[in-house]
C-alpha cells in the first residue's frame, strides 16, 4: 500500500485537497484523512487518531498542525512546504475571491438552499470520521479487556455529554480530564500485569 | 491600514494563545474592535465565509485580513495563522521519546477517546442550531452522506458537490 509518490506527485495531492475541500472542518478531514490512509497509506488508521490526539495540544489550526506532521512523515521538510502550499494556497486564495464576492450571492435563495442541503451532509461526513478514528482505540482496549474497553466507552460517552450539558466549558480541560483518567488506569494496568516497574516499590516484607 | 508590523503581531498572538480554527476569535475581537480596525460586520462575515471556503474553517481570519486591510491584510493573516501550528513538531518529537512509558499511552488514548465523544456532540449541535432549521430531510442527508462516504470512488467534493443540488432542488421555494 505503501506507494512512494514523487515530490510533484505529493504537491499536487494536496493542491487537489486545497481547492475541492469545500464544506468546513469535518469535510477537511474527512478528505485529508482519506487521501492519507485509505488512498496513499502514508499511516495506519491508529497512527492517524494518535497524530490527531497530539495535535489539540499544539496552537492554531488543527488542519494546519495536520498538514505539517504529514508533510514531514512522507518527505521531510520539502514535504512540509509541499503539503502547505498545496492545501493553503488555493483556499486561501479562494477565500479572498469568495469574500470579493459574497455581497453579491449571500442572500440570494438558490444559495441559502444549497447550503441547507449541504449542512447535514457535512454533519454525516464527519460522524464517519468520528467512528472511522474510534475503531483502532476500541479494537485495542477490547483487546485488552473487558475493563478496558468499558472505559473507554464510558470516556467518550462523559465527555460526550459533559460536552453536551455544559455550554462554555473549556475543552483543554475535558480533554486533560479524560486523558489523566486514561493515563492512571494504563499507568495501574502495567504495574499490575508487571510490565512496567512500580513507581513506588512495595518494601521487601518478611517471609 | 495600519503598521503592518502591529497587524501581523495582533494576528500572530490570537493564534499563537489559542486553538482550533476559531479560537483566535475572542483575542482578534478584542484587539480589532476597540481600535476601529475591524467592524462586528465584517467579523460576521469573514467568519461565514470560512464555512464556505475550501480548506480549514481557520482561514477565516484570512478572509478578516483582505477585509481590514486587502490584499497585505490577507497575506499577513494567511502567515499569523500558519506559524504557530509548527509547535507540533515540538510536541511530536517530545512524544517520541516518552511513547512507550504507560502513562503517556494511556494519556494519548483518553485524549482521543475525548475528542471524539466531544466531536460527536458538536456534530450534533451544528445540526440542531441550523439557521434554517432540520426536519427529515436533513437526517436523510445525513445517513445518505454517511453512506457515500464508505464508497472509497466517490470524490468527497463530489458530495457535497451533489449536497448542494439536492439542497437547491429541495428547499427552494
Amino acid at each position: 500500500m505503501n506507494r512512494p509518490l514523487s515530490r510533484g506527485r505529493f504537491f499536487l495531492v494536496w493542491l487537489m485537497l486545497g481547492i475541492q475541500s469545500f464544506g468546513g472542518g469535518s469535510v477537511v478531514l474527512a478528505m485529508i484523512r482519506r487521501a492519507a490512509v485509505e488512498q496513499y497509506g502514508w499511516l495506519t488508521e491508529a497512527q492517524f487518531t494518535r497524530d490527531w490526539a497530539l495535535i489539540q495540544v499544539a496552537p492554531g489550526i488543527n488542519l494546519i498542525a495536520l498538514t505539517i506532521l504529514l508533510g514531514r512523515r512522507v518527505a521531510g521538510k520539502a514535504g512540509v512546504f509541499l503539503a502547505l502550499a498545496g492545501l493553503l494556497l488555493p483556499s486561501a486564495l479562494i477565500t479572498v475571491l469568495i469574500t470579493l464576492l459574497y455581497s453579491h450571492f449571500a442572500e440570494r435563495p438558490e444559495v441559502r438552499a444549497a447550503l441547507r442541503g449541504i449542512l447535514p451532509v457535512t454533519v454525516g461526513l464527519g460522524l464517519r470520521t468520528s467512528w472511522q478514528m474510534a475503531l483502532p482505540l476500541l479494537r485495542e482496549s477490547s483487546r485488552e479487556g473487558r475493563v478496558s474497553f468499558l472505559l473507554s466507552i464510558l470516556l467518550i460517552a462523559g465527555c460526550g455529554a459533559i460536552a453536551a450539558l455544559w455550554g462554555r466549558l473549556p475543552v483543554v480541560l475535558l480533554l486533560c480530564g479524560s486523558g489523566l483518567i486514561a493515563a492512571l488506569y494504563n499507568l495501574y494496568r502495567a504495574i499490575r500485569t508487571g510490565s512496567h516497574p512500580p513507581l513506588f516499590p512495595p518494601s521487601v516484607k518478611a517471609e | 491600514m495600519i503598521n503592518p508590523f502591529l497587524y501581523f503581531w495582533i494576528f500572530l498572538k490570537a493564534s499563537l494563545f489559542s486553538s482550533g480554527g476559531t479560537g483566535n476569535l475572542p483575542s482578534l475581537h478584542a484587539d480589532l474592535i476597540p481600535a476601529h480596525l475591524a467592524t462586528e460586520t465584517q467579523f460576521a462575515e469573514a467568519l461565514t465565509i470560512g464555512q464556505l471556503a475550501p480548506g480549514p474553517n481557520g482561514l477565516w481570519s484570512v478572509s478578516l485580513g483582505f477585509l481590514t486591510g486587502g490584499w497585505t491584510g490577507a497575506i499577513l493573516a494567511l502567515l499569523a495563522v500558519t506559524l504557530p501550528p509548527f509547535f507540533i513538531l515540538a510536541v511530536e518529537r517530545l512524544y517520541r521519546r516518552i511513547e512507550s512509558h504507560p502513562a503517556v499511552e494511556g494519556f494519548v488514548r483518553g485524549l482521543s477517546l475525548a475528542i471524539i465523544g466531544i466531536s460527536l456532540v458538536v456534530m450534533g449541535k451544528l445540526l440542531i442550531g441550523a439557521s434554517e432549521g432540520i426536519d427529515y430531510r436533513s437526517l436523510l442527508l445525513v445517513l445518505a452522506a454517511i453512506g457515500a462516504g464508505a464508497v472509497r470512488r466517490i470524490p468527497v467534493f463530489v458530495i457535497i458537490a451533489v449536497a448542494g443540488v439536492i439542497g437547491v432542488i429541495l428547499y427552494r421555494n
